[in-house]
């Protein structure tokens, strides 16, 4: 016997409590900049079916990005160093969220400051605005000169930073965490204590590539963040490491390509994946995911993702 | 833009390291243009990845609709690991496409004298352009510039009433030279311009057509990294020289005009 979709529960839950609620219909998320804002494959393909959309990383004003080359194929997987081409703040608030707010899958935007006060002034601005379901808080870009990393790669900042935010708002916190740590519990904890709702794990990896015929650093940028399948492992291991001290809940985020994979992460103690390169390779990718997700626990009798939610640990 | 495993009818070397295949389509194809792509998945899809991961833009070379069939061509020429992988497909064999991609070029069909120009590969998309337009009543020139003439696309293939001027580099078959030797020549006869090819290319052909014949136009269908092929990544960007907004060039291009590029 098959069953569908509406008789496994898949629902998921990434904040609680009061108005910072957010409850996803099922664990498949797409990533931030690999979807850019929806809006394009939306119209291909059913949006409504998604446990949530994350933005593309949005800026105070509008930025061009980095030159070009931006991408090149690497081993399993990609670098990008694509430096947050965005449309900035007031588009995203003017024109994307009157257009998210008729969809039945929450938005969450991905947000980038290059200082404490840009961090602020882009979750005040975002809050309370209706198609708009939480931030999730980038800390973790290694494609930015000023910001991201910086961030994410210190405790005390990271902590500090969070708390600002989550007394200056109401909306669910995600915060986007970077690989670039010897220990990932460190910057996990301190965000997890100064409030974030949930934790995303993780961005890409800082790596690079050279063109040898040139004898130059392939990437207009020099270097890029590694991402695909070639990452996945490097991400449960992360997921497991917090997950195994933590109880915050963790979206997974790193080489997701298919069913088993998110059965992986969900067994390493995530509530929640996102897709994102693979979309590249096949635009209804988080769609199939899905798909392949009804069909895995249909097949061993799993009628709740809470039967193997952290079962590896 | 639809994706698809698409049954391979033929790949054959038509030239050089360059090779022709066709597809059975589905009826997605059925209203593409010319100048339009796809997104050809270059390894075997057994895996829950293909390995090469990411597609490869090509350009449509052909389009045979009838009916009962819808057929579509590829023009590609063997540079890496991809092309290399497509190059030993054997008919029967089923690759998977996502298109048709991207906006392609838009003739004016009240002009009538039309000028082409291919530099190397850039050939590929313009074969179907001069039929396309042939068939339209228009008078088509097309200028196929390569290195040598290993590079130059087999003129027995092409629409008898096409005009077609070869150049190389090394003057191994045509005149010798650039192809903006020849467009510089038959810029005068000309209504509207299209090129497809490495871009210090256009920006010659463009101060040319600002020197010569200010008042057409010339569409230039333009290469990119690409990752997605369908707006979502943002790898493909073109900063104008203009200083005008960035373009991405799979969902605002390909076909860019070269004013917009150059000013
Ligand atoms: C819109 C568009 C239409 C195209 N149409 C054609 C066509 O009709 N026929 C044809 O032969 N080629 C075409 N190309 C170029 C073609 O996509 C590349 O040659 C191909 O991706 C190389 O793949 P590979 O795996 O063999 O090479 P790789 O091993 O990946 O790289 C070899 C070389 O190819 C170039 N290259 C690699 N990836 C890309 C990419 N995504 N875009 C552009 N260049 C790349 C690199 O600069 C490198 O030097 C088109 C490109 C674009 C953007
Ligand atoms: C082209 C590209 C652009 C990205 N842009 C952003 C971004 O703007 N903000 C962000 O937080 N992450 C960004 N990411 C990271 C992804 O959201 C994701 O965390 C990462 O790619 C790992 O997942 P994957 O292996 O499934 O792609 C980007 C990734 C890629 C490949
Ligand atoms: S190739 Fe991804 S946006 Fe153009």
């Amino acid at each position: 016997m098959t069953s569908n979709i509406s008789e496994i529960d898949l629902q998921t839950q990434l904040a609680s409590g009061g108005k910072t609620e957010l409850i996803l219909k099922n664990p498949i998320m797409v990533g931030s900049g690999t979807f850019s804002n929806g809006v394009e494959l939306s119209k291909r393909f059913d949006i409504d079916k998604l446990g949530a959309v994350v933005s593309k990383g949005t800026t105070l004003r509008p930025r061009l990005g980095n030159p070009i080359p931006r991408t090149v194929e690497t081993a399993a997987g990609m670098l990008n160093s694509i430096g947050f081409q965005n449309v900035g703040l007031s588009a995203v608030v003017n024109d994307y969220a009157p257009r998210w707010e008729k969809w039945n899958t929450p938005v969450i935007v991905n947000i980038m400051g290059e200082n404490f006060s840009e961090y602020i002034e882009l979750v005040e601005a975002l809050d309370g605005i209706p198609g708009i379901a939480g931030v999730e808080v980038n800390i973790s870009c290694p494609n930015v000169e000023a910001g991201g990393l910086e961030f994410g790669q210190d405790p005390q900042l990271a902590g500090k930073l969070i708390k600002a935010i989550r007394s200056s708002v109401q909306l669910p916190i995600l915060v986007k965490l970077t690989p670039s740590v010897a220990d990932p519990r460190i910057v996990a904890e301190s965000v997890a204590k100064a409030g974030a709702d949930a934790l995303t794990i993780f961005n890409t990896i800082p790596g690079m590539a050279i063109d040898i015929d040139k004898r130059r650093p392939t990437l207009g940028a020099v270097f890029g963040g590694l991402s695909g399948p070639a990452i996945k492992p490097v991400a449960l291991r992360h997921v497991f490491l917090v997950s195994r001290e933590m109880d915050i809940p963790i979206v997974a985020s790193g080489g997701v390509v298919s069913g088993t994979d998110v059965i992986e992460f969900i067994m390493a103690g995530a509530s929640a994946v996102q897709v994102g390169t693979a979309t590249f390779v096949k635009p209804d990718a988080a769609w199939q995911i899905l798909a392949e997700l009804v069909a895995w626990c249909d097949s061993n009798e799993v009628s709740s993702l809470s039967e193997i939610h952290g079962a590896a640990k | 833009m639809n994706r698809s495993g698409l049954t391979i009818l033929d790949n054959i070397c038509l030239y050089g390291t360059t090779h022709l295949m066709w597809l059975r389509a589905g009826d997605a194809y059925r209203s593409a243009l010319p100048g339009q792509f796809m997104m050809v998945t270059c390894g075997d899809s057994e895996a829950s990845y293909p390995d090469p991961l990411l597609g490869r833009p090509m350009s449509i070379y052909g389009l045979d609709v009838n009916e009962d069939h819808v057929r579509v061509g590829i023009l590609y020429d063997v540079v890496g690991v991809g092309t290399r992988w497509l190059s030993r497909r054997s008919p029967g064999d089923v690759l998977e496409v996502l298109g048709p991609l991207g906006n392609g070029f838009e003739p004016d069909l009240g002009l009538r004298n039309m000028l082409l120009v291919g530099g190397g590969i850039g050939v590929a998309p313009l074969i179907w352009l001069s039929e396309w337009l042939v068939d339209r009543g228009a008078v088509v020139a097309l200028i196929a510039g390569a290195r040598s003439i290993e590079g130059i696309f087999p003129k027995e293939l092409l629409r008898p009433e096409v005009e077609f001027i070869s150049v190389t580099e090394d003057g191994s078959l045509g005149q010798k030279g650039l192809v903006t030797d020849p467009y510089r020549q038959l810029l005068s006869w000309s209504d509207q311009s299209f090129a497809c090819g490495p871009d210090p290319m256009f920006e010659a052909l463009h101060a040319i057509l600002l020197e010569v014949r200010p008042t057409t136009e010339l569409q230039a269908l333009l290469e990119a990294r690409m990752a997605c092929g369908f707006g979502v990544c943002y790898s493909c960007a073109v900063f104008p020289k203009t200083g005008g907004a960035v373009k991405l060039v799979c969902t605002d291009g390909p076909m860019i005009n070269s004013r917009t590029l150059y000013g």
